[in-house]
């Protein structure tokens, strides 16, 4: 008994020391494995009369061996088939994930095998990442791969910049504008092609719009503020409203601009009935399907985003729907604001653990290049984020995607701060968010209580970063 | 002459006085156990103590370790979502195992009446049980639906306006339990067995002095079905600590807010439950430190809570033989 106390004792001590480590042995970012893009083709010696059978001195590089992860799930095969082609022109072997779950990019992170790119939908993480160390500053890779940041819009690249580095680049973007159905402003009596420019011409349509039937529940809403999603990150900011100053060393979720977007999205839920609201937009079906709100009649005006013009979405499941787009309308007191909204989507992050520095940036370089991005995003009816790609003809074949397109360029229009605790400060929001909408609690007071339990949160991660 | 028990007994607790037989027998029964034990090591005990060490340090990741103490349980205690997650983790352990096996009780005493079809009726009853997690609560999702759901669709036939499962925090969790209802296939099979050993004997006996059926039931059937009722309470009460799939799926599509930011616990917080915190925390926030020592609290008070059940049910079970 007491020898096996003794093996036992020892074990658990063995164990306690090893988990005192300080994590996983941390792999070199580079390895001097061999450079083949480097490896010079042109050194065979110079014997064109007989040429050894074995000798190869036109032989090539091995191929660089690269792991391209991307979140997003839309159309995989066009993934696989654009780096396929890459590999082909630049002899390189890419291997393509697609779609790559959240959890499986976290822990390869963890790990000493990740991906040499990987393809986020958001940035939110992508800036954790990069403040813990996890992934390389893209401004010296851009520089490597020789990437102009000067093509890239403003707009979109707010989201990856953390002080002077890059933590991501934006690869296409998104950003939201308002769509409306002609044919139902028609019945209720509405000019079908004058849509809302402010939020009070937007409050008096929807009026118009909505429709009960005998028992009093909503078979027809003009406008739903969480419908598809919460839009209020985008509402807040054209209320001149915003969660951070000061590249995000500065908390300021109760500002004015937040609390009287608020303000404006609680009287909207008071007025038509929470519960009521709530209840109809239950009742539709999938986002991605005929039974979308929108698609399907039941919604006369939503804020979305550039995607739904195109194939995947009111193309395929609503190609008889009569609707047009149009920024977002803002406040009376906002009109400066009229035609912008925020930015951000899709982005691009490396690893720190990245093994060929070199090839990375040359494959994150055709990447970014105006003809991938023109060609990848026109696919998805995503907003191309260089400004070259933008001017591609194919873009102006998409319905309504101009719209879209001068939304990102104009210059009141940009991505939204960041900090460490971006992802905790969200939640917080997230949840009060729907407590605004569906109780009469005072916004202010919970942006209020927001602003002190995170100040001392944000001191205390900033100080932490690297 | 041999040696006296005590002796012989503190010989072989020492290995420095074993025989080369003992020695090779030793080795032998530790190659034998090794599978197990590295399996153990590796993906239990490493885990456990490296957990223990992370909640007292700040953790996020693949940084290295910064010793803080006992300031994440401190935090935790100061954390509104902490208390929010443990209540709400409260209500499905104190209504839902309950509800649970009384439910499968029922069931398996209906499943034990010898009829035509008993072992369809069985089978029936046992399916759900094995129907993956996943699908089972996407499934529940279209049956709960408000509006074009068959449960409110059911109600409104008897003039009852159903509520909004998804969307009203008064019925979200609610709308769990009949999930987890439909799913007790297990708990129901345990006592179905458990049922078949109940001695007629002593049901014959009950009837012949004139014991009805509630009365047999009450004073023959639930007494000697206890230890089954005390095992399937802990095991009951261990799950339902540890609630997370069927709501993180719930809250999920439930949620006005879902921008790939992935909510959890809507409708207001009403199904954030400790797991799903403790997830949150771990692997939305990259806070591990934290979450660990929310596991370690979650571990103390799963320990606490089974040793008190186990101390109050030697008071009510009977067991037989």
């Amino acid at each position: 008994m007491r020898t096996f106390k003794i093996i036992s004792l020892l074990v658990l001590a063995a164990l306690i020391l090893s988990a005192c480590g300080g994590g996983a042995t941390p792999v070199p970012p580079t390895q001097p494995a061999a450079p083949p893009t480097t490896a010079p083709q042109a050194t065979a010696a110079p014997k064109p009369t007989t040429p050894p059978p074995t000798a190869a001195p036109t032989a090539k590089p091995a191929p660089a061996k690269l792991k391209v992860w991307i979140e997003m799930s839309d159309n995989p095969k066009l993934f696989q088939d654009e780096f396929a082609k890459y590999g082909k022109v630049n002899n390189a072997e890419i291997e393509v994930v697609c779609p790559a779950p959240m959890d499986k990019i976290l822990a390869a992170l963890s790990g000493s095998d990740a991906p040499d790119v990987i393809a986020m939908s958001g940035s939110t993480l992508a800036q954790s990442l990069a403040y813990q160390g996890l992934t390389l500053d893209l401004k010296e890779l851009a520089t490597m791969g020789g990437i102009d940041l000067n093509d890239i819009y403003a707009s979109s690249l707010v989201v990856c910049q953390q002080g002077s580095k890059l933590a991501c680049l934006p690869w296409g973007t998104d950003t939201n504008a308002l769509f409306w159905n002609k044919d139902m402003f028609e019945a209720a009596g509405l000019d079908p092609n004058k849509p809302p420019k402010t939020l009070d011409e937007l409050n008096q349509y929807a009026e118009k719009l909505n429709k009960k039937d005998a028992k009093g529940n909503y078979t027809q809403m003009g406008f739903i503020p969480a419908f598809p999603w919460s839009q209020q990150g985008t509402i807040n900011y054209l209320f001149g409203g915003s969660n951070y100053a000061d590249g995000g060393h500065t908390l300021t979720v109760n500002s004015q601009g937040n609390i009287d977007s608020y303000k404006w999205a609680q009287s909207f839920y008071k007025k038509y009935g929470a519960k009521k609201v709530i209840d109809f937009q239950s009742g539709f079906g999938d986002y991605a399907s005929s039974e979308n709100g929108f698609f399907a009649g039941k919604v006369a005006m939503a804020v979305d985003g550039e995607w739904v013009t195109g194939p995947n979405f009111i193309p395929k499941f609503a190609p008889e729907l009569n609707y047009g787009v149009v920024p977002i309308p803002v406040a009376a007191n906002r009109l400066d604001k009229y035609g912008s909204a925020t930015v951000g989507g899709t982005i691009v992050i490396v690893p720190a653990s990245t093994k060929n520095k070199q090839a990375t940036a040359k494959l994150l370089a055709w990447m970014e290049s105006p003809e991938t991005v023109a060609e990848i995003m026109y696919q998805f009816a995503n907003l191309p984020s260089s400004k070259k790609a933008a001017q591609d003809p194919r873009f102006k074949t998409i319905k309504n995607f101009q719209v879209f397109i001068d939304i990102m360029a104009n210059p009141n229009s940009s991505g939204l701060l960041n900090s460490p605790i971006n992802q905790e400060l969200n939640d917080a929001i997230t949840k009060a968010e729907e407590e605004i909408w569906a109780t009469d609690v005072d916004p202010a007071k919970l942006m209020n209580d927001i602003q002190k339990e995170f100040e001392p949160k944000l001191k205390d991660a900033w100080a932490k970063v690297k | 002459m041999s040696a006296s028990p005590a002796v012989r007994i503190e010989r072989a607790y020492n290995p420095f006085t074993w025989s080369k037989r003992t020695r090779r027998n030793f080795r032998v029964g530790m190659l034998f156990l090794s599978p197990w034990l590295i399996g153990f090591v590796v993906f239990a005990l490493y885990p456990m103590v490296a957990s223990l060490i992370y909640s007292f340090n700040d953790f996020s990741f693949h940084q290295a370790l910064k010793w803080v103490g006992l300031k994440n349980y401190i935090d935790l205690f100061q954390d509104k979502y902490f208390w929010i997650a443990l209540a709400n983790t409260g209500y499905i352990v104190v209504i839902g195992v309950p509800l649970i096996l009384v439910f499968s009780f029922s069931c398996a005493v209906l499943l034990n009446i010898k009829v035509p079809g008993q072992s369809v009726y069985r089978m029936m009853y046992y399916i759900p049980a094995i129907v993956p997690t996943v699908a089972s609560t996407l499934l529940w999702i279209w049956v709960l639906n408000p509006q074009y759901g068959l449960l409110n669709t059911a109600l409104g036939f008897v003039g009852i306006d159903g509520p909004n499962w998804f969307r009203d925090p008064n019925w979200s969790k609610p709308a769990l339990l009949l999930l987890a209802l439909w799913g007790t296939g297990n708990t129901m099979i345990i006592y179905l067995s458990g049922l078949q050993d109940v001695p007629a004997h002593l049901l014959e006996a009950a009837e012949l002095d004139g014991a009805g059926w509630w009365q047999r039931m009450r004073h023959v059937t639930i007494p000697m079905v206890s230890p089954i009722t005390v095992y399937n309470s802990i095991i009951g009460m261990i799950v339902m600590f540890q609630y997370f799939t069927q709501a993180y799926i719930f809250s999920r599509v439930s949620s006005a807010n879902y921008a790939g930011q992935s909510p959890v616990g809507q409708p207001l917080n009403s199904t954030l439950f400790y797991s799903i915190y403790l997830y949150q925390n771990g692997f939305q926030f990259l806070k591990m430190g934290y979450a660990s020592a929310m596991a370690w609290i979650l571990f103390l008070v799963i320990l606490a809570c089974t040793v008190v059940m186990l101390r109050v049910s030697e008071r009510y079970t009977y067991y037989s033989g």
